[in-house]
């Protein structure tokens, strides 16, 4: 048992929670939980904490804030989502103001199910976190010197969970533009991508050893298909996309033409294959609300 | 015992001795409060947590002055175990401070700042209090070392107890407890947010943290002068007055910072100038 | 002999010569070679061994007397023409009494007003010399370029007086070096009312209506206690038939106590302690090297250089105790108004008059301890309140603004300046700067002596502790973009800088060598025993200075090892550390305003009580003075 399980410093924040999450986190501080004997102290400083513990679902203005306190905090650090709403947007969901949640924002480790969630949900969650961070402390001293660089990697099986989670997060956020659920991305299930390993090459992206991005590719006759790059709403426009690409083109070296699709919303991601070198060659479409829009490139 | 061998002794035990002292602080804070408290060794925890996380900084200067604090302060307590001047322990201290504060105003952050001014009245308001304890020590045994002050025959305590109980306020104010935790919330406080260390983390918070510990070694030192014709109740007031300021710290809310500095200076000047006039009457 | 004669006569002959000057270059030439020649002059004499026998070259006495005469005729006519013509009462009346005194002491008495030595020099007055022509001369160089930028850039509806401005600034230097080594009680007396006379016209060098208003003010106060000098003299005589210092100095304390009672009146008034600090605070709308020359490093150390020569006759008696009360009020309530204030030579003239009370503390003390640690506070003093007077100088150019609010992020905009005033701020109240040195030294004369008067020092040094460390602060933060400013210094500022810089610094490395080689024989001359910091403390001292000096390595390791992220600003802030979305989603701006306590310690009032006070201790010094 490292340090990092034996003092752990939470930052709580409320989204915009109905506050009853928010009193059962207050609750564990009380005599009858008193979380301090295991040496947790409610902080308030992002600074000074290495747990940051979230309740309420995400809505426009908590975003930024979210995103500000989330940056604030040192590495290594976890982020516990209390409460289904600060997990999916609970009961909240369709609402014209909420954006999901809090994994739509930021990278989230644990999610502590409940309405509101029990304090012994809660502490259950905070001590599943502490294994998490320890974890990452572990893989960071690891590889010391990377600290807040991010590493490319061929990812392994154990990492579906993860690329998962990664998978259905973007895809929520994709269904939210398109009106539709029906993307194949929110449809697979974790045996089908555990079975894709078999015959996909997966690259992932690692930031302080936090799973943010990822790209699989796999041979079709001749042609090489990429089939999904995706990267974590927080972690976006820095470049991770397109070394990604770069990873995966690079990964199959005698390939000599690379096919990729994506839906006909997604502006940023045709301009950033456009500046690649993808041009369009077919259109498909899927369901009423999307088509999808294919595109290739001949390897120089 | 020689001086050399009672610096090396408060430079590796003062720590330990200020890690378990606020450990116990927590303990028996939250048995006060009904809970059980975490355990003794949490601060050590803590500290070394601290230690091996990333150390962010607003502006890239600001650690510098931490470092800097926590040196002075060594030397500070060095200075006192080692018997020297009284007078010049307590302007080493105060550079020390001053570095403390700077580094919050470097931080160039609102709550820090805040801190960093709120800190400054601290100091304001205590620092009459110790020079009049430091005198009246003076008049007493004639000399300002520490070294003869230890070894004055009488229990300096019943000559100077108007000093004492004024002393004893003002460390209300140095170890950082309410009523007077005015710069940097202790613990499970909030406002402020953390106040003078709010932009502090990783291994400067943890130097801040040990430099708290040796201070607070060197200011039950101080408290053990009183009673150092005694040595064993020095020792056992020492602690009780450790645990009386940990019971004042759960009784009391925060006061408003003009309140504890008029408070601070109404008792030095009635306390502390107060005794000193008596015995300057009584000679 | 001959040194003290140059430095008497040679920046008297430059002012008369910078007087018709108009050129700047020709007045840079002279002003350089002036400052050189007398800094050289200083520090030969430096190397004496003293006291020196001064009467080996012989003087014609009765003419000079008379060439005194005329001058100080002139000077009254002068000072009544100002005081009718501005229609102030008071002047013309104190100059009457004044002029009406001495003309009816000189009459009936003036074949016998003979002194075996006029002048003088002891290790005291070297130290004073020292102050004057280095510091002073430092200010000159100063002057130069600051005056130029002054009336071609930021006062350009001043008239250009530059050549009697250069005039009297070394006019003043020669009568403060005539004040120092006159044994003479009327030579003394002399010099001092042209120094009175200088400050006079130099407080109203920018002839504007403020100006006017605060110069008579300065003339009045001083009047009074020129009018109190000639009283002291006139009684002195009547006791000892003597007009020289060291006769008094040397006197029975019972036969003399009303003079030397009377001479502290003098030297209060001249050193701007409570009840007469007003003329000081407004003459800060004077140009910045007078506020460094005439108010803070030399001229009101006339005043307590007085002060503490009286210091053997009023020891151990009410009216010694009495002044150190006067001092000792004026300390505190000095500290505690310079917390009120954010105007930044407001700040440095309260933290003057502060100063200036505690060294009169130690003159009103009298012990030997305490002497020796109101030299010491002389020196540091001097040399730290010039530096930080000559940087808020340059600062008030290059950001025409006074005000320390203004002054944030100065580390980043003015590097070089910010990290003097540092300097300047941490020798005027950190350890192990001399200042705390001095501090130390009082703090323990007191309790050997009174320990009841250590409530003074104790309340006095925790203000100051407050306000310049909250003035440091806003130097270091750094809220928002911080440009840097183009040319920070010119030639003449820069060499008055970092010299007076390196003075502070040095002046604290080698205080045990000052100590000893200076302070210490004149406080074993005069009492026959001397105070001197131990062994040990010295090392410790050391010690500390070094650590301290440590402190600007630790840039080398400048952000390695660490990420930049912003300020917390409770998660609002708006892509950076000082912009963040407030209610109605508006973008707000971080504003710190430092504290200024005005809620507990108002400036009118500690003032008006401050003065009332220190008024009513100064009648009772001498009523029992008269006892």
């Amino acid at each position: 048992m490292s340090v990092f399980t034996k003092s752990p410093w939470i930052i709580h924040y409320d989204a915009s929670s109905c506050n009853g999450c928010d009193i059962e986190v207050l609750a564990c501080l009380t005599p009858i939980f008193d979380v301090e004997r295991l040496g947790v102290v409610n902080i308030g400083n992002p600074k000074h904490a290495d747990i940051f513990l979230v309740t309420g679902a995400v809505n426009e203005q908590s975003q930024s804030v979210i995103r500000n306190i989330y940056n604030q905090m040192p590495e290594p650090k976890v982020v516990v989502a209390v409460g289904i709403c600060a997990a999916t947007g609970g009961i909240f969901r369709e609402c014209y103001n909420i954006s999901g949640g809090v994994d739509s924002v930021i990278p989230v480790d644990v999610h502590v199910p409940g309405c509101a969630a029990r304090p012994e949900a809660i502490i259950d969650g905070v001590v599943q976190a502490l294994g998490v961070l320890e974890k990452k402390h572990q893989d960071m001293a690891a590889t010391t010197g990377n600290i807040d660089q991010t590493l490319y990697l061929r990812a392994e099986k154990d990492d579906a969970p993860g690329i998962l989670a990664l998978q259905k997060n973007a895809g929520q956020c994709e269904a939210k533009i398109y009106g539709d659920e029906s993307l194949p991305a929110l449809q697979q299930t974790l045996e089908e991508l555990q079975s894709d390993f078999d015959r996909m090459v997966f690259i992932k992206a690692v930031v302080n050893s936090k799973l943010i991005g990822f790209a699989r590719g796999y041979v079709r006759e001749d042609n090489t298909c990429v089939n999904g790059v995706i990267v974590h709403p927080y972690f976006r426009r820095h470049g991770i996309g397109r070394r990604l690409l770069e990873e995966i083109e690079k990964a199959f070296p005698s390939a000599k033409r690379f096919e990729i699709f994506t839906g006909q919303k997604n502006e940023r991601g045709l301009h950033l294959l456009g500046k690649l070198g993808y041009r369009e060659f077919k259109t498909e479409p899927f369901t009423p609300a999307i088509t999808w829009v294919h595109l290739q490139k001949e390897r120089q | 015992m020689s001086i050399w061998i009672r610096v090396i002794l408060y430079l590796v035990a003062a720590p330990v001795v200020g890690c378990l002292l606020a450990g116990w602080d927590r303990r028996i804070s939250a048995r006060m409060q009904s809970r059980r408290g975490p355990p003794i060794l949490q601060p050590l925890y803590d500290v070394q947590k601290l230690w091996q996380k990333q150390n962010i900084v607003v502006r890239r200067s600001q650690n510098f002055y931490i470092l800097f604090f926590l040196l002075l302060v060594i030397f500070t307590g060095a200075l006192f175990f080692a018997g020297s001047d009284l007078l010049l322990v307590i302007f080493a201290l105060t550079l020390a401070a001053i570095f403390f504060v700077l580094g919050a105003y470097k931080a160039s952050s609102p709550y820090s700042f805040i801190g960093a001014e709120r800190e400054l009245i601290q100091m304001m308001a205590y620092e009459p209090m110790i020079l009049l304890t430091a005198i009246g020590m003076y008049i007493v045994t004639k000399s300002f070392q520490v070294q003869k002050i230890a070894s004055h025959p009488t229990l300096l305590v019943l000559v100077l107890p108007g000093i004492f109980l004024g002393f004893l306020f003002t460390l209300e104010i140095k170890f950082r407890k309410s009523p007077f935790d005015l710069s940097c919330s202790h613990h499970a406080h909030q406002e402020l947010v953390r106040g003078i260390t709010t932009e502090f983390s990783g291994r400067t918070l943890a130097m801040i943290e040990i430099a708290h510990w040796y201070e607070n070694v060197f200011l039950l030192g101080w408290v053990y002068l009183f009673f150092a014709s005694s040595p064993l109740l020095g020792v056992a007031v020492s602690l009780l007055v450790f645990v009386f300021v940990i019971l004042v710290d759960n009784v009391f809310a925060r006061l408003k910072w003009q309140t504890a500095l008029r408070s601070a200076w109404v008792v030095a000047a009635v306390l502390g100038f107060g005794n000193i006039l008596i015995l300057s009457l009584l000679h | 002999m001959t040194l003290v004669l140059i430095l008497i006569l040679v920046p008297f002959a430059a002012g008369l010569g910078l007087l018709c000057l108009r050129p700047d270059y020709l007045r840079r030439i002279l002003v350089g070679c002036t400052t050189l020649a007398v800094c050289g002059c200083t520090l030969a004499l430096a190397r004496l061994p003293t006291p020196v026998n001064l009467e080996a070259v012989p003087l014609n006495h009765h003419w000079i007397n008379v060439g005194m005469m005329l001058i100080e005729i002139g000077m009254g006519l002068y000072v009544i023409y100002v005081g009718l013509r501005a229609k102030h009462p008071l002047i013309v009346a104190l100059m009457l009494a004044q002029a009406g005194l001495m003309g009816w002491f000189e009459l009936t008495q003036g074949s016998h007003l003979e002194a075996a030595q006029n002048l003088f020099v002891d290790k005291f007055s070297v130290i004073m010399a020292l102050i004057n022509g280095v510091v002073g001369g430092g200010i000159c160089l100063y002057a130069l370029g600051y005056m130029r930028e002054y009336h071609e850039v930021a006062h350009r509806d001043v008239a250009d007086r530059r050549p009697l401005f250069f005039a009297l600034l070394f006019v003043f230097m020669s009568a403060m070096f005539g004040l120092v080594f006159a044994n003479n009680l009327k030579w003394l007396f002399f010099f001092w009312e042209i120094t009175t006379l200088c400050s006079f016209l130099l407080i109203g060098y920018t002839q504007t209506e403020e100006a006017r208003r605060n110069a008579l003010r300065a003339l009045v106060m001083n009047l009074a206690g020129g009018l109190a000098f000639a009283l002291a003299i006139v009684w002195f005589y009547k006791q000892a038939h003597s007009i020289e210092l060291q006769v008094l100095i040397a006197s029975k304390q019972s036969l003399v106590l009303l003079p030397a009672a009377l001479l502290c009146f003098a030297g209060i008034t001249k050193s701007a302690q409570l009840p007469f600090s007003s003329w000081l605070l407004g003459a800060m709308v004077a140009p910045t090297p007078v506020s460094a020359l005439l108010h803070s490093s030399t001229m009101v150390k006339a005043g307590v250089y007085l002060v503490l020569r009286m210091a053997p006759v009023i020891s151990g008696t009410k009216v010694g105790l009495l002044v150190a009360m006067v001092g000792g009020v004026t300390f505190v309530v000095g500290s505690l108004a310079a917390i009120t204030t954010s105007e930044a030579k407001r700040v440095l003239a309260w933290s003057t008059i502060a100063n200036l009370g505690l060294i009169v503390l130690c003159g009103g003390i009298g012990t030997y301890e305490a002497v020796w640690a109101g030299v010491l506070l002389i020196i540091f003093h001097a040399v730290a309140k010039c530096l930080l007077f000559l940087c808020v100088g340059v600062v008030e150019h290059k950001l025409h603004s006074r005000n320390i609010e203004d002054m944030s992020g100065l580390i980043l905009r003015m590097p070089r300046v910010a990290v003097m005033m540092l300097i300047g701020m941490a020798g005027m109240f950190l350890a192990p700067f001399g200042m705390l040195i001095s501090k130390w030294a009082v703090l323990k004369a007191v309790v050997d002596a009174n320990p009841l008067l250590s409530v003074f020092i104790v309340f006095g040094s925790s203000a100051t502790l407050f306000f310049w460390v909250k003035w440091m602060g806003k130097l270091v933060e750094v809220v928002g973009s911080c440009e840097r400013v183009k040319k920070e210094l010119v030639l003449g500022e820069s060499v008055a800088l970092y010299g007076l810089s390196a003075a502070t610094f040095l002046t604290c490395l080698l205080f045990p060598l000052i100590s000893s080689r200076f302070v210490e024989p004149y406080v074993v001359d005069v009492y026959g025993q001397s105070a001197s910091l131990s062994q040990g403390n010295i090392i410790i001292m050391t010690i500390m200075m070094a650590m301290v000096m440590l402190f600007p390595f630790s840039f080398i390791s400048y952000g390695h090892g660490v990420k930049v992220v912003d300020a917390y600003l409770g998660g609002a802030n708006v892509n950076s550390s000082v912009r963040f979305l407030g209610s109605a989603s508006a973008v707000e701006n971080v504003t710190m305003h430092n504290y200024y306590l005005r809620s507990l310690f108002d400036e009118t009032w500690l003032s008006r009580w401050g003065v009332i006070g220190s008024a009513v201790l100064l009648a009772v010094m001498l009523v029992m003075a008269c006892l």
